[in-house]
């Protein structure tokens, strides 16, 4: 047998020994070695210094810039060397023409981070920072650094702007690679393609002395170089952009969106009124914010996607696809006589025309956007098919444009009536008010942009985007977008497209305004009653095509008046526009 | 009460005491001549207050609650380490339970009563070696399995510790323990030959003294052997980025931005606190935030950086001095399940001092495991008091079960 003995016994001189080697480690590193470690503390030379990418830029179609990144002179501040907190935001606020109590938040917040230079003031002038710096005997805990912020070429709504990482983003996104002075996309492409746009930090140790002795802890992999943000190219072309920001109706509200219709890229993406999104880069001021959200005429918002409307006769060859493609009607079937209006019960609903147009078939009641036809069309069919038929032609969904928030818009079901009416309201009077535009349908202009262009692509629908390609390194990446079909058969895109253009080119069609020698331009108008004001919004909605180019567009004025005298000139205009900046 | 262990008690609180303090500066940062202090201290200091609560309740409670709770209370440990793969991350991993004011690691609750459920089983009479291990393992490798999907590999490698030394001290034959760990040495030795075959020679005389048979003896040999060549071909067969890996957890200085970053910044702020340290709240290394976690698995370096060789040396008697005390005292427990129990809770908070330290020093791999007793943390203080608790239950029953 082997000989038994017992592990307790021996137990004690187990944690003995395991003691006496922590001991003779602590030994080594606080008594034999202790003067060099202590050496490497006070000049606090092994340190991991983050090298930030360079962040990627955005360039219209041509290469023009949008987007670019310019040198800024940015004031920082280390709180574990401030000697009087007071002093130093008063000294900041007067010389920098910030609020104190900003100054003094952000001091707050950082108060831990004793040893970080926490960023104060972006894209200082150098006159000020050479004159500011003179001061600095007196304020140890400053500090300037040469960086970079975000120019932004114009005035618009789809760049977006970047600005300083909250303490609540940082507190999410500090594992990513974020550090408290970050700067990120705040709204538009520079929010979507932030992962894109920002590219990856690098890092480096630091391990030399003072005077400049290798300390030799790390042998390998002392760098590793940032990978910068990739370019963004846009679909964008800058002059249009440019030319149609000029046109819009001056003091008026609204948007006008122009894409290719073969590639669903957007060639101009104006919404009125604008705002500078320079103004963000450096951090806004209170006053400057307060006053962008209390304009009455909301300059921050994007009534291209965020805005939803309701759409008026440029809904109607919805309708009237769905006629066809349900042989209710045919190109010949005649409705209901239009004597400027017409009875539904004890409701009597007018046409826009208080002469009346006669009886008419589909193509003519498209040209004069006759509404009694279209009220009549309507009986035949149910709230649910209206419903389903206008989701099907992505109008009640999100087109998924390349940007963040876009709205869905909104077509009425039985059940929200019954929800919001009552179990007796009258479907029949709403339904007949909803085929013209009317009533609870919304809208965004991108949805009805995309829905003409569509028609425009013989009923290929395209979604919408800015971005053609992004350029990482020496790689480009062309954008690849969704596909879809318009649910209409061959002869009925046939007729909407033909009803289209005689809207434009044909005599006393609704759309004449906008139609140029030599071009083939196809629209309709809308003028939609609302409740934000006595005049009609004023739509004009199609596409023009010659041997140059193929664009659908989307002109909206908010309350402009009619849209075959508001908004149709505008087409009009641009199509000319591009017509001649294309050769 | 007549032979409650006092002593162990007393060095208990004086541990949670320095914990207190060194949490306190560990937390604090400054600001010109002002001090700021993060409330880590404070909520440490009520984790205390309900742990001393817990053990006050544990030595009350009559034995027979706790025998009968063992087995529920590891199966809803069990439930909890598979809830937790389901939550979202923290840190990259799933160990949390997050319950708003708290996290809390299952982990921790599944070290104690593994040993309590493992202790309990193999210490039934008449048992063969085969159940003996068998249960053991079976029992040990559910919790290990589901812990290294979190993934958490240091707490996993603890289980080993735990179930070893209760094996050590069982009525299992101790080659067993050999048969056990010999292929992980082969592993270990494979990188050289002579150091092979050495280990291969010793190997053979301690079967050997074990009175074992030939055939077995030839058997377990030539397996080893087996793995001694295997291992070299496995490890060719690794990707470049598996080998990285596993080189990096032996030796944390081929990573310069993570581990080895943490390892130099401890040692530069232990080292530099020289023989009597900078001074209470004096120290510059952790004001740097160089350490992100200083205040959980590197506070022994604030302790080193702040107290110097004086500091250490006295933690590491104080702690010498507990558990030798434990060590003493469990001899005298004559329950074999009381004694594995036991065993096994001194086993596991040695190593993890052992290996807290030993990482703050920059002599063992880097893994999250917090120091006993010192380190910042509601689940892990709680859990730690608890199993201390348990043995002085024990040692307080030993009369009645003599």
């Amino acid at each position: 047998m082997y000989k038994k003995f017992t592990i307790s016994d021996y137990t004690g001189y187990v944690i003995a020994f395991i003691f006496f080697i922590l001991l003779f480690f602590v030994f080594k590193l606080q008594i034999i070695e202790s003067e060099k470690y202590k050496n490497i503390a006070e000049k606090n030379i092994v340190r991991i210094q983050t090298i930030y990418p360079t962040r990627g830029e955005i360039y219209d179609r041509k290469y023009r810039p949008i987007a670019l990144n310019k040198p800024s002179y940015n004031l920082y501040i280390t709180p574990g060397k401030i000697v009087d907190k007071e002093k130093v935001s008063e000294f900041v606020s007067s010389n920098f023409n910030k609020e104190i109590d900003e100054i003094k938040k952000i001091i707050h917040e950082n108060r831990y981070r004793s040893y970080q230079d926490i960023l104060l003031i972006q894209n200082i002038p150098f006159e000020k920072m050479v004159k500011t710096s003179e001061q600095f005997n007196y304020y140890p805990s400053f500090l300037f650094k040469a960086e970079k912020v975000r120019e932004y070429y114009s005035a618009n709504h789809f760049t977006g702007y970047t600005g300083r990482i909250t303490e609540e983003e940082y507190r999410e996104l500090r594992g990513k690679g974020y550090s408290i002075n970050s700067n990120l996309g705040k709204t538009g492409l520079e929010k979507y393609y932030e992962n894109i746009l920002r590219g990856e930090n690098g890092q480096q140790v630091l391990q030399v002395d003072a005077s400049g002795n290798n300390l030799e802890f790390f042998k390998h992999n002392l760098q590793t170089d940032p990978r910068n943000g990739d370019d963004l190219i846009l679909t964008i072309d800058n002059d249009l952009q440019e030319y149609v920001s000029l046109i819009f109706p001056k003091n008026k509200k609204g948007s006008v969106v122009v894409m290719d219709i073969k590639t669903g890229g957007i060639l101009a993406y104006v919404s009125k009124p604008d705002f500078d999104p320079n103004l963000f880069t450096g951090g806004i001021s209170a006053g400057q914010w307060n006053e962008l959200i209390t304009n009455p005429n909301r300059p921050m918002l994007d009534r291209i996607i965020h805005g939803t409307y309701p759409p008026g006769s440029v809904y109607k060859p919805i309708m009237a696809s769905l006629g066809l493609e349900e042989n209710e009607i045919d190109s010949k079937t005649k409705l209901a006589k239009c004597d400027g209006g017409m009875w539904f019960g004890n409701r009597y609903f007018k046409c826009w025309l208080k002469e009346g147009h006669e009886r008419l078939a589909v193509e003519d009641a498209m040209k004069y956007s006759c509404d009694v036809y279209f009220y009549d069309l309507s009986t035949r069919f149910s709230l649910e098919q209206l419903n389903r038929y206008t989701k099907q032609n992505y109008l009640s969904t999100r087109t998924g444009i390349d940007l963040p928030g876009e709205r869905r818009g909104f077509f009425p079901s039985r059940k929200w009536y019954i929800d919001n009416y009552g179990k007796y309201v009258g479907i029949l009077g709403h339904k007949v008010n909803l085929a013209i535009g009317q009533g609870e349908v919304l809208v965004t202009p991108l949805q009805i942009c995309a829905y003409y262009s569509a028609i425009g692509n013989d009923g290929i629908w395209k979604q919408p985007h800015l971005l053609d390609k992004r350029i990482e390194a020496e790689n480009t990446y062309k954008n690849i977008v969704d596909e879809k079909h318009l649910p209409m058969s061959k002869e009925t895109l046939k007729l909407i497209q033909n009803s289209l253009y005689i809207t434009v080119n044909e005599k006393y069609g609704t759309g004449t305004a906008a139609s140029i020698g030599g071009i083939r331009v196809y629209g309709k108008t809308g003028s939609a009653e609302n409740h934000m004001g006595k005049k009609t919004h004023s739509w004009f909605s199609g596409y023009a095509k010659c041997d140059k180019f193929e664009i659908g567009f989307d002109i909206f004025v908010e309350n402009g008046g009619h849209g075959g005298s508001v908004s149709a000139p505008v087409a009009r205009k641009l199509i000319n526009y591009y017509y001649g900046i294309m050769e | 009460m007549k032979k409650f262990e006092w002593m162990i008690l007393g060095l208990l609180i004086l541990l949670l005491i320095i914990g207190i303090i060194s949490i306190y500066t560990a937390s604090s940062s400054r600001i010109g001549d002002d001090f700021l202090f993060a409330n880590y201290y404070i909520k440490q200091f009520i984790w205390i207050i309900i742990s001393m609560l817990i053990l006050l309740l544990l030595l009350k409670a009559p034995i027979a609650i706790i025998e009968i709770s063992i087995f529920p209370i590891y199966i809803i440990t069990i439930l909890l380490l598979i809830l937790v793969l389901f939550l979202p991350e923290i840190k990259g991993s799933h160990r949390w339970i997050s319950l708003g004011l708290i996290n809390f690691q299952p982990s921790e609750l599944a070290k104690l009563f593994t040993i309590m459920v493992i202790s309990k089983l193999i210490s039934k009479p008449f048992l063969s070696d085969g159940q003996i291990l068998l249960r053991s393992f079976i029992f040990t490798l559910v919790p290990v399995f589901l812990i290294l999907l979190e993934p958490d590999l240091g707490t996993a490698s603890i289980f080993f510790v735990i179930l070893f030394s209760i094996l050590l001290v069982s009525d299992l034959p101790k080659f067993y323990l050999i048969l056990i760990i010999s292929p992980i040495l082969s592993i270990i030795f494979s990188f050289s030959i002579w150091i092979f075959i050495a280990y291969v020679l010793l190997l053979i005389y301690l079967l050997h003294r074990s009175n074992l048979d030939k055939v077995i003896i030839g058997f377990v040999i030539s397996i080893n052997t087996f793995i001694f060549f295997i291992t070299p071909i496995f490890w060719n067969s690794l990707k470049d980025y598996q080998q990285n890996r596993i080189l990096t957890f032996i030796s944390p200085m081929r990573d310069p931005f993570g581990a080895g970053y943490q390892i130099i910044q401890s040692k530069i702020a232990i080292g530099s606190g020289g023989i009597f340290g900078k001074g209470f709240l004096m120290g510059t290394q952790k004001n740097m935030n160089f350490l992100p976690e200083h205040h959980t698995d590197f506070i022994f370096s604030v302790i080193g950086e702040e107290f110097g060789f004086f500091g250490c040396a006295f933690i590491l008697l104080i702690y010498f001095l507990f558990l030798y005390k434990i060590a003493k005292s469990i001899i005298k427990i004559k329950r074999k399940e009381y004694r594995y129990v036991s065993v096994g809770i001194l086993a596991y908070i040695t190593f993890q001092i052992f290996i807290n330290i030993g990482m703050n020093l920059g002599i063992v791999p880097t893994t999250g495991i917090p120091l006993p007793f010192l380190s910042y943390g509601g689940s892990n203080l709680l859990i730690n008091v608890t199993a201390i608790g348990f043995i002085l239950k024990y040692l307080n029953e030993r009369s009645i079960f003599a």
